[in-house]
């Protein structure tokens, strides 16, 4: 058990690694001017993200498949309305794309 | 010039494939998150307390749920339970009366009821106190009427006379549910086959057949030796403690007697079946419990049996007995297959392993409602624990979830359990009578729990539903309450209550479907019909 949570740990460290490196070449493509609250809004938005995918699937796992389906579906809905907001948010600041 | 542009070039071809790389790497977290909350859900370590052994297996730290005042307030003249109040302690005296009344009119079936009541199973013996224990005669005919009230003798009939209602659900479950269930026996008992092999399984006891002052002073034949000392009250709490985590109970508490909360009759090996006093050296009272398989007990109430925790916590209960029996001090078991001479709830409120729900039973911090207790009362000198307070009552008063999936619409739908008065203590109050009649309804293992597993606070131990019953005993505004209250009816699915009953009312439900390895279908070679399809 406290080996699979070290290689999990691992390799979902890794992986936040290469998102975060990709977030930024991301934001310069698209022009965005990222101050650090910009920054910290997008990470929020990505943790929840994968919050409600855990919990989703945490549901799914102890049997719960009807629960997990649901959490699933109100999971997209807020995290499409949140993340129009948050498009919108981090848009206003863009300057001209770094092309 | 031309390095410029091979600059600028390599420059956008390593951000492109950062680009890319990073959504590669943001879907690849997404999938190894929704990876690790499946194995979160399905993870067996989740499964708290069951078959889980060792002296740290208190999962829970009461030190920081502890409240002030007594375990429930006071509301009038507190007496102690007499036997007809409740329906399981009823059987007896309505047999004994039925007995008669039948002789009387020649037409002899006492049995009836009881040998139906193990739900058409072989009868356990007789003996003991818990409600699926009770065991059975034979029965010879088919008379099923219920003698009028006058026919029944005291205390029954002035008991009749004062609640009529009870009356009408008693002869209700002789007159027709049990003819009912004999036929749904024969329609769909082997359905259950394994359901009730594993229930039958777990299915020991032994009996206790002399009175406390002496069986609780013999180990066997042998008498017990000079009183160990310890070297302090706190000592003997914490090694009377670890040793109960070692014979396999859960969660343990310890509190002294409070004689209201013993039976006022039946004392357990005594020849006296009426009331007698507390014995002296009943001074403590070690509290302790066993959740019921995890994957099982979900299938309740038609594929669900009681048997799997009551079996073990009457086992360590057996073990603790013996223990400090051999350090010389007097004891009592007090179990669900060896009997009781006490209630439980009240001593588990007491002894701050629980609180008491809207469904009446008990629910403790770490597997809720799912778990079964025993005791062990003793004259050992031990520090006791205090009542805790996680939450519940407040949550119980948004919630009404057992109470809406009840199948007998037993349990109080009211906004408080104010004004409510059990033998003169205040604490939430179900119809013991309706409940007990849907018992005698179910199918498989007999018994029903569907109030003890839809309870939220019973959901498994995982990060989630820990994570969720910690924010909520935080908060002092009630919105957690709402919240959570709000997505358990929401996000989980569950048969209507009217869908537990036997068809054509209902069809038999169970909350959640058996464990694969209690499903007939997958093991046995036999004819079954399946009662959610119908003949
Ligand atoms: S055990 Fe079943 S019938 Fe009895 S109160 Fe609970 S849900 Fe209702
Ligand atoms: S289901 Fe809800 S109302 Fe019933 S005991 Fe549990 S928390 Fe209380």
């Amino acid at each position: 058990m406290i080996t699979n949570l070290v290689v999990f740990a691992f390799i979902v460290g890794i992986l936040t690694g290469a998102v975060v490196v990709g977030a930024n070449s991301w934001a310069l493509a698209l022009g965005l001017r990222m101050s650090w609250w910009r920054w910290l809004l997008s990470a929020l938005w990505y943790i929840l993200l994968l919050f409600l995918l855990f919990a989703a699937f945490t549901f799914m796992g102890e049997g719960e498949v009807a629960a997990g389906w649901r959490t699933i579906g109100i999971s997209v809905v807020l995290m499409v309305i949140l993340g129009a907001g948050l498009a919108r948010i981090l848009l206003a600041s863009r300057s001209h794309p770094d092309s | 010039m031309k390095n410029k542009s091979d600059k600028g070039e390599n420059s956008c071809s390593r951000r492109e494939f950062f680009k890319i790389g990073g959504a590669v790497a943001a879907g690849l977290q997404v999938g190894a998150v929704a990876g690790a909350g499946l194995a979160a859900g399905k993870d067996p370590s989740t499964h708290t307390g069951w078959q889980h052994l060792g002296d740290n297996t208190q999962f829970v730290d009461r030190s920081k749920m502890i409240r002030k005042g007594p375990a429930y307030e006071i509301v009038g003249e507190t007496l102690r339970p007499e036997m007809h109040e409740s329906a399981f302690g009823r059987q007896a005296l309505i047999m004994r009366d039925m007995r008669q009344y039948r002789e009387m009119i020649k037409s002899f079936d006492a049995g009836e009821e009881r040998q139906e009541g193990m739900g058409n199973r072989r009868p356990v013996p007789q003996g003991e106190t818990s409600p699926e224990t009770t065991g059975g005669e034979k029965s010879t005919k088919d008379d099923t009427s219920f003698p009028p009230v006058e026919a029944f003798k005291e205390p029954m009939l002035s008991w009749y006379k004062n609640r009529p209602d009870l009356y009408e659900l008693d002869k209700l479950r002789v007159e027709e549910i049990m003819p009912k269930k004999r036929k749904d026996q024969e329609a769909y008992g082997e359905y259950y086959t394994l359901i009730n092999a594993w229930s039958d399984s777990w299915s020991t006891h032994e009996s206790i057949t002399e009175p406390p002052e002496e069986s609780d002073f013999k180990i066997g034949r042998r008498k017990l030796g000079d009183a160990r000392p310890f070297k302090s009250p706190a000592h003997a709490a914490k090694l009377i403690k670890k040793v109960a985590h070692h014979f396999g109970a859960t969660m343990v508490g310890i509190t002294t007697i409070e004689p209201d909360w013993c039976y006022n009759y039946n004392l357990r090996g005594s020849k006296e079946r009426g009331s007698y006093e507390v014995p002296k050296h009943w001074k403590y009272v070690i509290a302790f419990g066993v959740p019921h398989q995890w994957e099982q007990v979900n299938s309740n109430p038609n594929s669900g049996t009681s048997f799997d925790a009551y079996s073990r916590s009457s086992i360590a209960a057996r073990r603790l007995e013996t223990f400090i029996k051999s350090l010389g001090y007097p004891a009592r078991r007090h179990s669900p297959m060896d009997g009781y001479d006490l209630i439980a709830v009240p001593y588990l409120v007491k002894s701050g392993l629980a609180e008491q729900g809207r469904h009446g039973i008990a629910i403790t911090p770490e597997t809720g409602s799912n778990f079964r207790a025993a005791f062990v009362t003793t004259n050992l000198e031990m520090e006791i624990d205090q009542p805790i307070d996680f939450g519940v009552q407040a949550f119980c008063e948004h919630c009404q979830i057992c109470a809406d999936i009840c199948p007998s619409s037993s349990i109080s739908k009211a906004d408080s359990n104010e004004g409510m008065n059990t033998r003169g203590y205040k604490h939430w109050e179900i119809n013991q009578t309706s409940c007990y009649n849907f018992w005698m309804q179910s199918m498989g293992g007999m018994g029903c729990r569907l109030c003890l597993i839809a309870c939220p606070y019973s959901r498994k131990s995982n990060w989630l539903h820990s994570l969720a019953r910690k924010v909520d005993s935080k908060d002092p505004t009630g919105l957690v309450d709402n919240g959570l209250t709000y997505m358990q009816k929401n996000l989980f699915e569950a048969p209507e209550a009217h869908e537990y009953l036997p068809p054509p009312d209902g069809r038999f439900a169970n909350f959640r479907e058996p464990p694969e390895w209690l499903q007939v279908k997958n093991y046995l070679d036999i004819d079954v019909n399946d009662p959610s399809i119908g003949d």
